[in-house]
């Protein structure tokens, strides 16, 4: 990733889970008795509504799966900034997040991290808490 | 239109050369004009041609009835590569056509596909609503570029501009996924197209579409077409593409305790509506001073709109968070304890649909429409625009409301609706807004706050101040409820554009919903 880009996207980042737009219940797709850490490479982000996806290869002794990470829809991203091409395959991340309860190699993103600790992401694909 | 007028025409057609007096023919003299003097393109529309099926000429196939061609000059003029690779469409289409998928058709397959459309005009833009899909498109004629340049979509992104009586549109930035018919004509994504918009007379529209495509044309292209106004038509209908095909093939299954009745089938016991006592009195909303105002001295409501809804699509009541689910602030404000005044059953359905299995019974899981009022609610933009004799409403998510002020009755009551059929009219400076004709199929949220097919909606759209809407929406469901109950909700103008939602053509997440509701049965059968 371009570190030029870096400034803008951490901050559009930590605040996209304000209006991001969910079309479906996460809490009935995705397993909260299902946590998961994983670390690996970016094969591609699909920039697409109404979610997002970061696909990523994770190895696991020695075997390696191919992830499905959901995030938030394409409009947020591209109103606060984002391109396509701003997160390139070969980025290494560190995601957490939970599980899909069919068990498939498929997660919504709670968090994304650099190796250095950089945060990509704050907050999951859903909208937040509310205000008034 | 007059004998002389038809010969006139006719003349000028023979004579070609000439063509420069058929500009100023007396059918196009008494073109109906706009207040700012353009053509009135507004009213409903549909193209008559064979350009849906083949826009060249072509023999009947089945379910492609025989049509002549459309394009100027007869011929599409591939590369080579191109025209083997539009061969290979066509012996694929039964199964690779984008729009058979019910994937949006792009520009200008939109434009011709055997479904009428409804085109709006204000001086700053011309929404064209279809009932196919419920799309839209929003053109833009306010001469501003997009602020969102750079991105593809399946609709591109239009801008419009007037020469003379003619409105030229210029279509950019669509993706490489559309077809322009059911024969596999293809593009890629550096296709350009310009429209051209000429009334011919006050029925007629001439539309032409020049296609440039460098990556797949040996030269740029032109098709044209009249498009009809169809007078026996007051109103457009829907036709849900997606929803059609997965209710026919089982994936969307009918819920007979909110659906509206089959015909000839027994409504459930709960079908019968009971009566209902009043709605309570609601706080008064004052609306606000000096509003700014449209040429009919109304309030101008006009712009892009996000509304602040405190999470009501994951509950109208109030509630905390709940793992992925995010909590609510409630926007229930009668009954005053702000609780919905469900019947038994509804309340036990409304609890059953929070359970994991249920997530895939959401329709909006499908990608289809929210309904009213969950359209005003669901957490991304629309657009209120403000043409003669209308309020419009655009949903990001790809859908519209088109409500009619001109006092009409509804619908007959066996014409039921996604979004419902909406008459208006102002009471002051606030819009109100009557809603029936409801389908029964919606939710009302992600945790599945109930309505049934005997929902009516009374929206009030109250101008508190320029750019601030303070919205209530009065449900009346006797089916699912004991009484009416009202929410409101803040809808606030910002300085933006709508972007595109294309949902159905990527949604990764229904088939793990599905997933968790074929489990779910799996073990419910072996239990039993």
């Amino acid at each position: 990733m371009r570190i030029g880009n870096m400034g803008a996207i951490l901050v559009a980042m930590t605040v996209l889970a304000g209006s991001v737009f969910a079309h479906h219940s996460f809490t009935a797709e995705f397993d909260q008795n299902k946590p998961i850490k994983l670390t690996g490479k970016v094969t591609e982000m699909k920039f697409s509504n109404p979610h997002s996806w970061i696909y990523m290869d994770v190895e696991t002794d020695g075997k390696v799966v191919n992830w499905a990470l959901e995030t938030g829809a394409a409009n947020a991203l591209i109103r606060r900034g984002w391109k396509k091409t701003d997160l390139p395959a070969g980025t290494v991340l560190k995601v957490d997040g939970w599980q899909a309860r069919n068990g498939t190699a498929t997660a919504n993103v709670s968090s994304v991290t650099f190796p250095d600790g950089r945060r990509l992401f704050a907050g999951s694909s859903n909208e937040s808490a509310p205000t008034k | 239109m007059f004998p002389w007028t038809m010969k006139l025409r006719c003349t000028c057609l023979a004579v070609g050369l000439f063509a420069v007096l058929c500009e100023s023919s007396p059918a196009q003299q008494s073109l109906p004009r706009t207040a700012d003097g353009k053509p009135n393109l507004q009213g409903i529309w549909q193209a008559r041609s064979a350009a849906a099926v083949d826009l060249q000429d072509h023999a009947a196939r089945p379910g492609m009835p025989a049509g002549r061609g459309v394009v100027e000059g007869g011929a599409i003029p591939y590369q080579p590569w191109a025209a083997a690779k539009k061969q290979e469409n066509f012996t694929m289409r039964q199964t690779a056509d984008p729009v058979g998928k019910c994937y949006f058709p792009g520009v200008p397959r939109i434009m011709y596909l055997d479904y009428p459309f409804q085109i709006f005009q204000t001086p700053e833009h011309l929404a064209i609503t279809f009932e196919w899909s419920q799309v839209y498109r929003l053109i833009y004629t306010n001469g501003k570029p997009t602020p969102h340049d750079g991105i593809d979509s399946w609709m591109g992104d239009s801008r419009g501009r007037w020469e003379g009586d003619t409105l030229v549109v210029q279509v950019k930035g669509q993706n490489d996924k559309t077809w322009f018919d059911m024969a596999g004509d293809f593009h890629s994504d550096a296709l350009d197209v310009t429209e051209r918009y000429t009334m011919r007379d006050a029925d007629t529209i001439q539309y032409e579409a020049t296609i440039q495509d460098p990556k797949v044309f040996t030269k740029s292209w032109k098709i044209s077409m009249p498009l009809i106004r169809q007078k026996d038509k007051a109103r457009i209908l829907e036709y849900q593409c997606q929803a059609e095909a997965e209710e026919a093939n089982g994936a969307f299954e009918r819920d007979p305790r909110t659906w509206y009745p089959k015909p000839g089938s027994t409504p459930s016991p709960l079908g019968k509506p009971a009566a209902m006592p009043p709605a309570g009195a609601l706080p008064d909303v004052k609306t606000g001073a000096n509003l700014r105002r449209g040429a009919d001295g109304k309030p101008d409501l006009t712009g892009y709109y996000q509304s602040n809804a405190g999470g009501a699509n994951y509950g109208l009541e109030k509630h905390g968070r709940d793992f992925l689910t995010p909590g609510t602030r409630g926007v229930v404000i009668d009954p005053a304890d702000g609780t919905l005044p469900y019947q038994p059953w509804a309340r036990a359905e409304r609890i059953n649909r929070e359970l994991p299995y249920r997530g895939y019974d959401d329709p909006t899981a499908h990608c289809f429409v929210a309904g009213i009022p969950r359209s005003m609610y669901v957490p991304s933009p629309f657009q209120i625009l403000q043409p003669p004799g209308y309020v419009v409403l655009l949903f990001e998510r790809m859908s519209w409301r088109i409500i009619s002020l001109d006092g009409r009755p509804h619908l007959p009551d066996n014409i039921r609706l996604w979004q419902g059929d909406s008459v208006g009219h102002w009471e002051g400076d606030t819009l109100v807004v009557d809603t029936a004709n409801m389908n029964g199929k919606t939710w009302l949220n992600e945790v599945g706050d109930v309505v049934s097919h005997a929902e009516h909606i009374v929206e009030r759209f109250i101008p508190t101040a320029d750019g601030k809407i303070t919205y209530r929406a009065t449900v009346t469901d006797p089916i699912a409820y004991t009484r009416p109950w009202t929410i409101e909700i803040p809808l606030n103008r910002q300085s933006d554009e709508l972007l595109e939602v294309a949902c159905h053509e990527d949604n990764g997440d229904l088939q793990n919903l599905k997933a968790v509701r074929d489990e779910f049965r799996a073990q419910q059968k072996k239990e039993k």
